[in-house]
């Protein structure tokens, strides 16, 4: 046996793509991201993946120095005992002890659901391709129905309970917490707290179907006080001007017949409710801005900004007739 | 190097591949794991969401303790042909005899009794803090 040392020539190609990731990562921050975190669990996320990537990187120097060193020939007398314990060390030992670790670690983050305190619940129902949201609050009789946009209060944990009308959906507001599927026929419970006040973007992080990328929600954490005026302002009929052209088209063009507001018409229940449609941030479950444009543009043909959409079109209308109708329901609130 | 390879060890760590012997501990461990899932779920579903799980927990605590047992028994009996054997090359298969045959499979077996007994640790560590069914 003759020792020559193999040629090792290194290259840093391969940084390019951590290069590259540091700029991806200066994108994480912002709105939608689980590294920015505005909630109680996704700090804990958050921090879990801080820890956990800092654990890894570790692991991996140690594991490929060792490797490089053992290529380069750097170990200069392994006996028959260094491999012996780097196998049962290296690979019983400490996987099994950190695997330990962290599962512990992992248990003891489940929220604590044995005191059942009495707490704001707010029912999301995912549906081909919207949120159905109902606020009840502990003394309150009648729930509160609104749509594709989610309230909360800072500082308080809030008990969601989903459920799904056709295919599993997923509930995630990644700024806040942790996400949680909604699936037909079952009930899941998904206990948040909100920490930051601000405007926030949850989507559905389960493929639903053709629009499931479209299919998302605004996010608004108000001070408690806040929060309090805003739900008890949602218990009452919106304003509706009686002598809204707009109005009139509304009712005229079948369209009470999926969506309901409060105090004109209620029988509709296949579409969103609007009652309180002006106010929202967003249309189309997140996928627009709300202005009577996009209102116009969405009554108009709603399947060009939804692939697949379960409301028709009415491009029959007159556009001064949608323009009403934009009109009128953006000063619903 | 190739007349280390040709020598043959004498051994006496005994024979036979019964392959019941490998997997015996992997077994030990399929069944602790359904009675803990099993129990659990079916507990869960008559008490309701808001249950104590107590019982549940004392039905895996028990059912580790015995999966336990019966893994150390099992390692104890393939620790032996190890005992036997590691005097001399304890690594050494080249021979391709009934001997040799037995002794790595007593080796795998050894292996998998002590993953298994990892496993049934980390199935059991949930019932010593979770307290209520949800
Ligand atoms: C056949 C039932 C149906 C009819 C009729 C209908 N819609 Fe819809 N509408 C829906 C459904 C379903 C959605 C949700 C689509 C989605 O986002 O996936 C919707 C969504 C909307 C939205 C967006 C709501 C939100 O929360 O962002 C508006 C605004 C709207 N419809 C207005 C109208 C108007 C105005 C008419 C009448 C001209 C009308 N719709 C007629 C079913 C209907
Ligand atoms: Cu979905």
């Amino acid at each position: 046996m003759h020792d020559t040392k193999p040629e090792i020539t290194i290259s840093f190609g391969p940084c390019l793509p951590i290069a590259a990731m540091g700029l991806l990562l200066s994108g994480c921050v912002g709105r939608q991201s689980a590294l920015a975190p505005a909630g109680h669990d996704a700090e804990q996320i958050s921090n879990l993946f801080w820890v956990m990537t800092a654990g890894v990187s570790i692991i991996w120097a140690l594991v490929l120095g060792t490797a490089l060193a053992a290529t380069l020939g750097l170990f200069k007398n392994p006996t028959r005992l260094t491999p012996n314990i780097l196998i049962v060390g290296g690979g019983v030992v400490f996987p099994t002890v950190i695997l330990g670790i962290l599962l512990i670690f992992g248990l003891r983050l489940l929220p604590n659901w044995q005191s059942e305190p009495d707490r704001l619940q707010i029912h999301v129902h995912g549906e081909q391709w919207w949120w159905r949201v109902a606020y009840r609050a502990p003394d309150q009789i009648e729930p509160v129905i609104s749509a594709n946009e989610i309230h909360l209060p800072a500082g308080q944990a809030v008990e969601f309970v989903l459920t799904s009308a056709d295919v599993i959906h997923s509930f995630w507001i990644p700024s806040i917490g942790g996400k949680l599927d909604m699936i037909p026929g079952r009930t899941t419970r998904l206990l948040l707290e909100a920490t930051r006040p601000g405007v926030y973007r949850g989507v559905c992080a389960e493929y639903c179907g053709t629009s499931h990328a479209k299919m998302a929600f605004a996010v608004v954490v108000h001070e408690p006080k806040e929060f309090n005026a805003w739900l008890e302002d949602r218990t009452s009929d919106p304003n509706i001007g009686t002598d809204d052209p707009g109005r009139k088209i509304f009712l005229s063009s079948g369209c009470a017949a999926c969506h309901r507001i409060r105090g004109l018409t209620e029988i509709g229940s296949v579409g969103p409710d609007l009652s309180h449609i002006g106010s929202r941030r967003t249309i189309g479950a997140g996928i627009a801005e709300n202005t009577p444009k996009n209102l116009a543009r969405w009554i108009t043909d709603p399947a060009q900004m939804k692939p697949a959409v379960q409301m028709p079109a009415y491009r029959a209308l007159p556009p001064e007739d949608i323009a009403a109708i934009a009109r009128f329901l953006s000063n619903l609130n | 190097m190739t007349d280390h390879l040709q020598k043959e060890v004498k051994r006496e760590t005994g024979e036979g591949t019964d392959l019941w012997r490998v997997i015996l501990a992997p077994t030990i461990w399929a069944v602790h794991f359904l009675v803990c899932y099993v129990a659990a779920a079916i507990y869960c579903e008559k008490a309701g969401r808001m249950a104590d799980l107590l019982p549940v927990r004392l039905i895996v605590g028990t059912a580790t303790f015995i999966a336990l047992a019966g893994l150390a028994a099992v390692f104890i009996s393939l620790w032996k042909v190890r005992g036997l054997s590691s005097v001399n090359d304890d690594y050494n298969y080249a021979g391709n005899t009934p001997e040799e045959r037995h002794r790595f499979l007593s080796h795998v077996a050894l292996m998998l009794c002590v993953l298994s007994g990892v496993a049934i640790l980390y199935a059991a560590f949930p019932a010593l803090v979770l307290e209520v069914c949800r």
